[in-house]
């Protein structure tokens, strides 16, 4: 009705065009951290982080983003590695992997960096790996917990594995839930891959799946489902349905009365972000099994020390947790650093040797180390259990836990 | 005989769920003929003023109070600033309408840093019949739903202004020609199927949790309940939502979810071939 008198003309179209060329070629995603002492003999080192800084899992990346800041800050401020500076270079991957590759070609082929540190889920992962590993000659360290059978060279991975999260854990479930369990998944490559290894512990320890049924990544009714569950008395719902499906499921499950009369609900990827999506009644009792929880912060110097250092540096939002592999990061880059020191050069063999047997004494949760010829590593894990909106620990595992990949 | 009533219930409260996040944006449609890309992120608002008005030390409700009001205002400014430009271009109009939502979605993203944060409901718990719960706040959005449902159609259908609405759809020269002020009614539909939405998502929050693409969870099945119910009229889109919500919630009970959520696609599609005006063809109320 009143639209002919903003007709788009040649002159318009081509002043916001010549707008979004700029923003497209400066990049509006990415940035350069450079280290503050200039004193430097030689160039310095080139950290790049490819992580989701926006999109569905924003939270998650840009978590992992604070954490390789701080640090490369702390490895700077302690005067570097070899005597050279670290320069970190951030890139957006945005929880798309189009886009992604995209922007990794840039860390490796403008940037040139050294070592890449980042992806979330296990589609960016295996968008992005050839990009840095195969054709980009680059160290990749993937930081997740994810579903295993990563064995591409050069591919490090510092997140738990299925065998880390499940082999205590679940016969821990058995004897403090039950022994029927229901797996209702979303329908994607983690939850398959890793309940095939649950039913295999659950069946070892004498437990039985009731069901395992899968659904679409943004399903958010789950009446059936749940019915199913209370139908056939189900003692442990070992769940992989992810947000936003599982705020909605969990409060079904409650609704329906599964907590009252004695459920245990499991979920291997729950931490600190994921506690506000239900109310703590909601979720009473829910049972994650981690490489960190904030709740070891009094009993564990290290992780209190790390945590403190992080909660200072980025107030806010993003959490300082395992589910969105922060830990992960921050133990990747730290044993890096050590394989870096011991092969005494940032040449990509020399590093991924020492890589392959690099220990940190110090890390969130405890000490870690590569499995050597894995490029899988060792850790400490935890049980938690959430009450009142808050984690108990209530489980340690003796010792680093075997990935037992590759 | 329990199970059959429990599936009965859960059934019938996603439908009504549905059929509140479709009714405003069945409105916009029928109403103006403006297919509006940008329902689903009033639903969103909705849901985020309630989460805001919470968190600020209010009760729950009166955010759920606030939350149309706001939404409609919101709806009001962003039709005159923009909406009403499109009018002449439908097509453009759902281009147009698209990235408002996109930039909506992403501010609120944003705001609450890309998490899942849960809001209480006013009334939590369950009813209790023998062994069968009943979830007590699925069944006030189910009476909600209803009496929404009823006032908007005595609003359309009864009421003078309603009547200035229908005149203004079906020949907008002759309404303006016997002194009906059509953009002022335009603005009006606008703000009250926003303030629809923004309704819709403060009671369906608690139920979903806040997150940024809960109103984009709905927006395709709001477009599908559309087509399926007829555009032109009020009863078409809401009987078209009723199917689809029912659909989408009763499937899973008898065929496995994956192939469900596809197959409500499929029927849609089968229908309006063999059917393409719709449940409710024609115009009006």
């Amino acid at each position: 009705m009143c639209s002919d008198h903003r007709k788009p003309n040649r002159r318009r179209f081509l002043s916001n065009f010549a707008f979004a060329g700029t923003a497209l070629a400066t990049g509006v995603g990415s940035w350069v951290i450079r280290p503050d002492w200039a004193n430097a003999a030689a160039d310095p080192i080139k950290v790049g982080i490819a992580t989701d800084l926006t999109g569905p899992i924003g939270y998650a990346g840009n978590a992992d983003a604070n954490v390789a800041k701080m640090v490369v800050k702390e490895i700077n401020d302690a005067g570097g590695l070899l005597g050279r500076p670290l320069e970190l270079f951030v890139e957006d991957t945005a929880s798309n992997e189009s886009v992604a590759v995209g922007n990794v070609r840039k860390l490796i082929q403008r940037d040139k960096v050294d070592l890449v540190v980042g992806g979330v889920t296990s589609s960016m992962r295996n968008a992005i790996k050839d990009v840095i590993v195969a054709r980009g000659k680059t160290l990749y360290i993937y930081p997740q917990l994810y579903e295993g059978k990563e064995c591409t060279p050069y591919l490090f991975c510092t997140g738990p594995t299925p065998a880390q999260q499940c082999d205590e854990f679940i016969p821990w479930l058995i004897k403090n839930g039950g022994k029927k369990f229901a797996l209702p998944s979303a329908n994607y490559v983690w939850p398959h891959t890793l309940n095939v290894y649950a039913r295999k512990v659950i069946e070892a320890n004498g437990g039985e799946v009731i069901f395992e049924e899968y659904y679409p990544l943004d399903q958010i009714d789950f009446s059936a489902t749940v019915n199913r569950i209370i139908s056939n008395k189900v003692d442990v719902v070992f769940n992989t349905v992810i947000p936003p499906g599982v705020g909605p499921f969990f409060k079904q499950l409650y609704e329906a009365g599964f907590l009252k009369n004695g459920g245990r609900l499991a979920c291997v990827y729950y931490d600190e972000n994921t506690l506000n999506i239900n109310q703590p009644a909601e979720i009473e009792g829910l049972a994650s099994c981690l490489d960190y929880f904030k709740a070891l912060t009094p009993e564990d110097p290290v992780s209190a020390k790390i945590q403190a250092a992080y909660d200072k540096q980025f107030p806010g939002t993003f959490l300082f947790a395992a589910g969105s592999a922060a830990t992960g990061t921050y133990r990747g880059l730290k044993l890096w650093e050590t394989a870096v020191k011991e092969a005494g050069k940032v040449d990509r063999d020399a590093v991924a040797a020492a890589l392959d047997h690099a220990k940190i004494a110090e890390g969130p949760g405890g000490p870690a180390e590569m499995v050597p010829g894995k490029r899988h590593c060792k850790m400490k894990m935890y049980t938690a259990v959430a009450k009142g909106g808050n984690y108990e620990i209530i489980a340690r595992s003796n010792g680093l836990v075997d990935p037992k990949e590759c | 005989m329990d199970n059959l009533f429990t599936a009965l219930f859960e059934i019938m409260s996603f439908g009504a769920i549905v059929v509140l996040v479709v009714l405003g944006l069945g409105i916009i449609a029928s109403m103006m003929g403006i297919f509006n890309f940008a329902q689903g992120e009033f639903v969103l608002l909705g849901a985020y003023v309630t989460y805001v008005v919470h968190n600020a030390g209010a009760p729950v409700w009166v955010g759920m109070a606030v939350a149309p009001f706001a939404v409609g205002a919101l709806g009001f400014v962003m039709e005159r600033l923009v909406v009403r430009r499109f009018y002449a271009a439908p097509i453009v109009a759902m281009l147009g309408t698209y990235a408002l939502g996109l930039i909506i979605r992403e501010i609120v993203r944003g705001l609450i840093g890309g998490l899942y944060i849960s809001v209480p409901e006013p009334i939590g718990g369950s009813v209790n019949l023998g062994t069968m719960h009943f979830s007590s706040w699925r069944l006030v959005i189910i009476v909600i739903t209803a009496l929404v449902m009823a006032s908007s159609y005595l609003l359309l259908a009864r009421t003078p202004f309603g009547l200035r609405i229908r005149a203004s759809l079906e020949n907008p020269s002759l309404a303006r020609a016997s002194g009906i002020s059509t953009n002022a009614i335009y603005g009006a539909t606008f703000a009250f199927g926003a303030a629809l939405a923004g309704l819709a998502g403060a009671l369906i929050v608690p139920v979903f949790s806040l997150f940024a693409d809960l109103g984009l969870r709905f927006l395709i099945q709001g477009f599908v309940a559309v087509m399926v119910g007829g555009v032109g009229s009020f009863a078409g889109p809401v009987a078209g939502a009723g199917v689809i919500g029912t659909l989408a919630a009763a499937l899973p009970w008898v065929i496995p979810p994956v192939i469900a959520d596809v197959l409500v696609f499929v029927l849609a599609i089968v229908f309006i071939k063999f059917r393409p005006q719709g449940l409710v063809s024609g115009r009006g109320v």
